[in-house]
């Protein structure tokens, strides 16, 4: 999946250099209970993943348990008593926006906090989370959502990708998944998971673990997807990325226009857009997920890289029709292209 | 933020990012309304943005203008008006063309 790796490539290679814009970056760690989202980031801390990260831990019950692992981090707060996406929705933003005042004070001379970690409660929704930082005026302005990772139980994933809505959500919102517990899961119902979380979320990488030491992750070939029974009442379609290569005089503003009116009116069904697109201020990431979409980032100039190319990820159209209606509704060129997943996989 | 209208008090709209400066934000603006015109005139809406006052004004054919702070509030304003969410995915936008 050469398309996505590029994208990804170049949010990556941002977070290594210095922000250009000043945000600091915020990773979310999201998965359903007990899914080893604790186990996981303390292994990484341990290896050196989230160098000087400021590590939050969220969790629904009120005597908190996490933090005692999760010894390694640089420093780390909790926020218990209810998750982050509902009752401590207002806590959340509080301490960030703390976190965000603390780091402007910071002396010149003096290693600013540059990488926040916020591990979500099992009940969290990330869109949820995503939306209370982009709606809130100062932090906005402060932090950029990086990556979100959900981790997905090799033993109870499936069955909780079938009966919660929730943990479909979590799956959907990704743009990395973890499989954890890998040691404990056998293989036939690893290449069934494998194969749902790629019909839910096209576009996600996927990756293993095993008491959070990485492994390679489960394979999906020759498996085929569990069948989703509709949770809300209406039939669920098959998922599927849809690429767009915008021609090379993009107009962006009636590009923002139309894709602000097809988040609105198809939100449910436009789960994930992602890409780089060319505008006057320079190269700007896209990204959003389902009707939320991030302040996009500028990022810096970079020759040869695999610009104005739109993914997509949804139901409910057909592919060709983004690029009609692009063209169409916004005089924007096009091309559209369908067959990148079956192409990659 | 302005003290007599409150505006901007909440965080740019999202696709207010790709234009850094002056020009380029009011030729986006003049180009964002051109566009919403003729989008909005299939339903019988029509938009107007004289680039003086930040809002957007969204005007129904009997006269009534609604205030909209930018493209979510316009696509907000146009479904509560219409009675049903502006859709680009809506057959009169995709038209049978060379495909």
């Amino acid at each position: 999946m050469r398309w996505i790796r590029s994208i990804r490539a170049s949010s990556g290679r941002t977070m290594a250099e210095k922000r250009a814009d000043g945000r600091m970056r915020l990773t979310l760690l999201g998965g359903f209970l007990g899914s080893g989202k604790t186990t996981w980031l303390r292994h990484q801390l341990h290896a050196g993943a989230f160098p000087g990260a400021h590590v939050i831990v969220n969790e629904a019950a009120e005597t908190p348990v996490d933090d005692a692992l999760l010894s390694r981090a640089a420093s780390i707060e909790v926020l218990a008593g209810g998750c982050a996406c509902c009752e401590q929705r207002a806590g959340l933003v509080t301490l960030l926006r703390r976190l965000c005042d603390l780091r402007s004070r910071t002396a010149s001379g003096e290693t600013r906090l540059d990488q926040v970690v916020l591990e979500t409660s099992g009940l969290a929704d990330p869109s949820r989370i995503l939306d209370a930082i982009r709606t809130d005026p100062m932090l906005v302005h402060h932090i950029v959502v990086g990556e979100t990772i959900v981790c997905v139980d090799a033993l109870h994933g499936l069955a909780q990708l079938v009966a919660e809505p929730l943990g479909r959500r979590q799956a959907e919102a990704a743009d990395r998944l973890i499989v954890t517990k890998l040691d404990e899961a056998d293989a036939a119902g690893l290449g069934r998971l494998a194969a749902t979380l790629q019909a839910l979320n096209p576009g996600a990488a996927v990756e293993g673990a095993a008491k959070g030491s990485p492994m390679a992750p489960p394979s999906a070939a020759g498996a085929s997807p569990e069948p989703l029974p509709a949770l809300d009442g209406r039939t669920a379609a098959p998922i599927f990325p849809t690429r767009l290569e915008l021609s090379d005089e993009i107009d962006w503003t009636a590009f923002g226009v139309w894709l602000s009116a097809l988040l609105h009116a198809r939100g449910d069904d436009v789960m994930r857009v992602k890409g780089v697109v060319r505008t006057p201020a320079g190269r700007l990431l896209l990204q959003s997920v389902r009707r939320s979409v991030q302040a996009p980032e500028v990022l810096p100039p970079q020759a040869e890289r695999e610009d104005d190319t739109i993914v997509v990820i949804g139901r409910g159209y057909r592919g060709e029709d983004l690029r009609r209606s692009l063209e169409r509704f916004a005089g924007v060129r096009a091309r559209a292209d369908i067959s990148i997943l079956r192409a990659a996989s | 933020m302005c003290s007599a209208c409150g505006f901007p008090a909440a965080p740019g709209h999202w696709t207010e990012t790709g234009n850094a400066s002056p020009t380029d934000r009011l030729r986006a603006r003049f180009r964002r309304v051109q566009v919403l015109k003729s989008v909005l005139k299939e339903f019988g809406l029509a938009a107007h943005d004289d680039g003086l006052v930040p809002d957007i004004q969204i005007a129904t054919a009997f006269g009534s203008i609604t205030m909209a702070r930018d493209l979510d509030e316009v696509w907000c304003t146009a479904e509560r008006l219409l009675g049903h969410a502006v859709d680009p995915l809506d057959p009169r936008f995709l038209g049978q063309d060379d495909g």
